[in-house]
């Protein structure tokens, strides 16, 4: 009788057993279902960062994770881009991608949202940290590199330039400005006037260019670092009547640059990859979510356009998002 | 904890002991069935994934065949559209006004047409719908397709998707259907070029509305291998995804196996039409397998049911056919110890009912065997007793006579007849014809003339007395019971004293038993002696008088013939004397 019993409990403890892990297979299937990813961009509005936005949807469509996408306003609002991620951190974020504001001061943050195990993936402008480890963007100093042989190639070996910088203390600022210098340096006729910072506002871009203009009648060329600077830069030409006179090499390709790069008032670009940065960024933060070892550095690439090359078929597919057609966000309103 | 444990392990394994019936069958069938459903699993599992992956083929290309079709009969249109507009340009020039009535008519109609566009050959628009500010920086005539149009106007060519350019700041992705046309102007042949570009919306449409399982999707490579269509286009164009493209250029339609990626996938490859477009399907083979987990997770369900079930079948049947064995072994355990009187009510199957039967009949013979040796062995006993009561010692008889011819040399007749009337007495009841059971009348007469005759021989050495209940002569008793008593009462009580001894004999009743009381003034029995006396055999005294029937023998005949109650009683005092008690049924035979 005992061995009735014995086996009988075996049996039962089988059939258990199937239960149990059935159920856990569906509840582990469940959890996954929730993972959820906070996006927080420097400024969710502008074009650069849209397109970012649409790699990270494309990468939280395909791994199956809800996608939350934030940003102030206006790049300089650190403060609220604080105040973001600890929004993130509040409401349980499983990781979080971000494109710091800057460099120093999201660092407490950020190291808050590692200690609460929140993965920190920083894309496009990193932090001063170790202990955030991965970061996915432009190489900016080689990004640096390229915008000045951008420079030599449409304007000459010899002449005079400014540069136009945005946020000093910004890490992709000082890299693009480490990289231009280098390859300025090889060339000892070109004299660098001045260097100004917009602070990443094309207003205060136009405006700069404009009292720049005044000031070095003479100067060949205006090298932005960002695509506010180049923008503002090319706004100011513009009305200043120096088409032509006053070349703009410059960065980004915001449909307004695109427009000024056809109409020959910016001579070249060099452009990035924001699809791949907001997309990467998304698949490394589930990749760290699910405790897989992930690169420290990815270097999305750029490159240089100018108004031939950039209907390029390899380049179009940089300079203009990819939409199916219903909606074009290359047109401005 | 550990310890319990053990001690569980221990009693399961010997609950489990190998060497049991029942539990031979039932790993014997557990093992057997366990085969069995593995086979059946297994060739199961085969079947279904096999034919899953011949069905998961067959569809994805029925689905591919549909999309391939929608997508022939979608360019055709197209073709259509580009036909309408080249034979309103060949018909006339006047009716331009109609013609761009009939571009605007399309253009609300087909909300996948971006861009109808007419130019002439020197790079001028015609007409276009819709029109716009024409971007000056982009000259047509410098574009290949338009020189291979030029040169060809009767062909057509499909660009894959690239940005439009025709109109200032407006930069959409498009795909492009462009053709060639010859009017004559003033006679003379002029070639115009037609280009309709089409946004994705139509095609994403045919490509996204079929399914390929959760993950599988369509892309479609026009004939260099570039990307015309995919669900994940601005991947691709960003380089985070690639797909194998060239392959499946080179690829006959059909179904294929391809590891691109590093997953397991199906490739199947269909021609679009004039295009040159290729439709490719990409199906994964693990959605198969995640079917086929689920599948494999219900075989396992499945066959752990069964192997319980068969599990518990098989013990309960086994315990049915071992149960009446283990009945028949515990009861021939009982018969090991000697207990006979067993009979096995088994009711199992036809071979253990037989078994059981046989066993009880043999335990039956065995029992009638074993009573049969016993009454036998009683029998022989019997009669060998009998063999030593009718035995006469020579030695008594020759006594006796020597004594009878004594007394008549001496002339004493009257003794002489006495004694040899004495022994006439004691021969006749001896004997008493074969007789094993006499009155005790006739008892005390034997006990009589045996007394005379030796209270002659010892010449009067002793004296004795017969005191018996009258009543109780005519009851019977087991025949020469008391003469040894006297025998003995003679030779080791009265004879070895110096005075007269004296021997008591009595018969009385006692509750249902007559007593027999033998005693004596002799000199007595030492209790070491005693103790020996109903044991031993009566060999330690052979006396030349000796009847030769010890004490012991009169015990166990008295005993074997009335039952273990009955027998003697020796009680004995050194110097004082002997009783000899002699117990028998009342009632006896």
């Amino acid at each position: 009788m005992r061995l009735i019993k014995n086996i009988s409990c075996i049996t039962a403890l089988l059939i258990l057993i199937t239960f149990i892990s059935g159920c856990l297979g569906n509840s582990i299937m469940k959890s996954e279902d929730q993972i959820h990813i906070e996006v927080i961009v420097k400024n969710r509005i502008a074009p650069f960062w849209t397109v970012v936005e649409m790699g990270a949807i494309a990468a939280g469509r395909e791994f199956g994770v809800n996608i939350h996408f934030d940003g102030p306003t206006d790049e300089k609002d650190i403060e609220e881009q604080i105040n973001m991620v600890q929004r993130a951190i509040d409401l349980k974020a499983d990781a979080i991608v971000l494109a710091a504001c800057d460099s120093e001061e999201l660092v407490d943050i950020a190291h808050e949202a590692l200690s609460k195990k929140i993965p920190v993936i920083t894309i496009d402008s990193g932090i001063n940290s170790q202990k955030v480890k991965s970061f996915i963007g432009t190489d900016n100093v080689g990004a640096g590199e390229k915008l000045g042989q951008a420079l030599v190639n449409k304007v000459g070996d010899s002449c005079k330039i400014v540069v136009m910088s945005f946020v000093k203390g910004a890490a992709s600022c000082d890299q693009r400005e480490e990289g231009l210098f280098k390859t300025l340096d090889m060339y000892e006729d070109i004299q660098i006037v001045d260097i100004i910072y917009c602070n990443s506002d094309v207003d205060t871009a136009e405006n700069l260019t404009v009292e720049i203009i005044e000031k070095y009648s003479d100067i060949d060329a205006i090298v932005g670092l960002n695509a506010y600077g180049t923008t503002g830069a090319a706004k100011a030409i513009i009305e200043q009547n120096k088409v032509g006179t006053i070349k703009i090499i410059g960065f980004d390709s915001t449909p307004e640059e695109v427009r000024y790069l056809e109409r020959d008032i910016i001579q070249s670009l060099v452009v990035q990859n924001p699809f791949s940065m907001g997309y990467l960024g998304v698949k490394y933060a589930f990749d760290a979510i699910k405790n897989e070892k992930i690169p420290n550095i990815v270097d999305t690439g750029s490159t240089v356009i100018d108004k031939d090359s950039m209907f390029y078929i390899e380049n179009q597919k940089l300079v203009f998002p990819f939409t199916d057609g219903l909606s074009d966000p290359t047109v401005i309103p | 904890m550990s310890g319990k444990a053990i001690g569980l392990l221990k009693r399961i394994h010997i609950r489990l002991k190998l060497n049991s019936i029942q539990n031979v069958i039932t790993l014997s069938f557990t093992s057997v069935m366990l085969l069995a459903m593995l086979i059946v699993s297994i060739s199961l599992y085969h079947l279904f994934s096999d034919s899953a992956e011949r069905n998961a083929v067959t569809s994805t290309q029925q689905i591919i065949d549909q999309v391939s079709l929608n997508l022939n009969s979608y360019i055709a249109e197209m073709m259509e559209i580009s036909d309408i507009i080249r034979s309103n340009l060949r018909s006339d020039t006047h009716e331009k006004d109609n013609l761009s009535d009939i571009l605007n008519v399309t253009a609300k109609i087909r909300k996948d047409i971006v861009t109808v566009i007419v130019y002439t050959q020197k790079g001028d628009v015609i007409i276009s719908n819709p029109t716009g500010a024409y971007n000056n920086s982009f000259e047509v005539i410098t574009q290949d397709w338009f020189i291979e149009l030029l040169n060809n106007p009767d062909g057509f060519i499909f660009l894959s998707p690239h940005v439009q350019r025709f109109f200032e700041d407006s930069h959409p992705w498009v795909v492009s259907l462009c053709r060639g046309v010859t009017c004559y102007e003033n006679e003379e042949p002029v070639v115009l070029v037609t280009v309709v570009d089409m946004n994705f919306s139509t095609i994403e449409q045919m490509c996204n509305n079929v399914s390929l399982g959760k993950r599988g999707y369509i892309y479609i490579i026009d004939e260099y291998g570039n990307m015309v269509y995919h669900p994940q286009q601005q991947m691709i164009y960003a380089g985070l995804k690639t797909e194998n493209a060239i392959d499946a250029l080179t690829r006959e339609p059909g179904s294929y196996f391809d590891d691109h990626t590093g997953e397991k996938r199906i490739m199947t490859v269909k021609d679009v039409g004039h295009s040159g477009w290729k439709i490719v399907g990409i199906s994964y083979v693990d959605e198969l397998v995640a079917n086929r987990k689920y599948f494999n997770g219900f075989i396992l369900l499945i066959t752990l049911f069964a192997i319980a079930f068969e599990i518990l079948a098989s013990f309960f049947i086994s315990a049915k056919i071992s149960r009446p064995i283990k009945l028949l072994e515990t009861q021939m355990k009982r018969l090991e110890t000697g207990d006979f009187d067993i009979s096995v009510e088994v009711k199992g199957e036809g071979e253990v009912k037989q078994l059981s039967k046989a066993f009880n009949i043999m335990v039956a013979r065995i029992k009638m065997l074993m009573e049969q040796i016993i009454t036998e062995q009683e029998e022989k006993r019997k009669s060998e007793l009998k063999a030593l009561q009718a035995q006469i010692n020579p030695h008594f008889l020759y006594n006796t006579l020597d004594s009878i011819i004594w007394m008549n040399e001496n002339e004493n007749y009257e003794g002489v007849s006495v004694m040899v009337a004495a022994l006439a007495r004691l021969f006749r009841i001896s004997l008493s014809r074969g007789n094993e059971i006499i009155s005790i009348g006739d008892e005390l007469e034997h006990v009589k003339s045996y007394l005379t005759i030796q209270k002659v021989r010892y010449g009067d050495k002793f004296d004795y007395s017969i005191d018996a209940d009258s009543t109780l002569l005519s009851r019977k008793t087991l025949k020469l019971i008391l003469q040894p008593i006297i025998e003995n009462a003679i030779h080791h009580g009265v004879s070895p004293l110096n005075e007269k001894g004296i021997i008591k004999i009595s018969v009385s009743s006692e509750s249902d038993k007559i007593l027999f009381q033998v005693s004596d003034n002799g000199y007595g029995i030492t209790p070491e002696i005693l103790s020996e006396l109903l044991v031993q055999e009566s060999t330690s005294y052979h006396g030349s008088d000796s009847s030769g029937v010890g004490l012991k023998n009169v015990n166990e005949r008295i005993k074997l013939c009335y039952g273990e109650e009955y027998g003697l009683e020796i009680l004995s005092e050194v110097d004082v004397g002997t009783t000899v008690n002699i117990r028998i049924p009342y009632n006896g035979l």
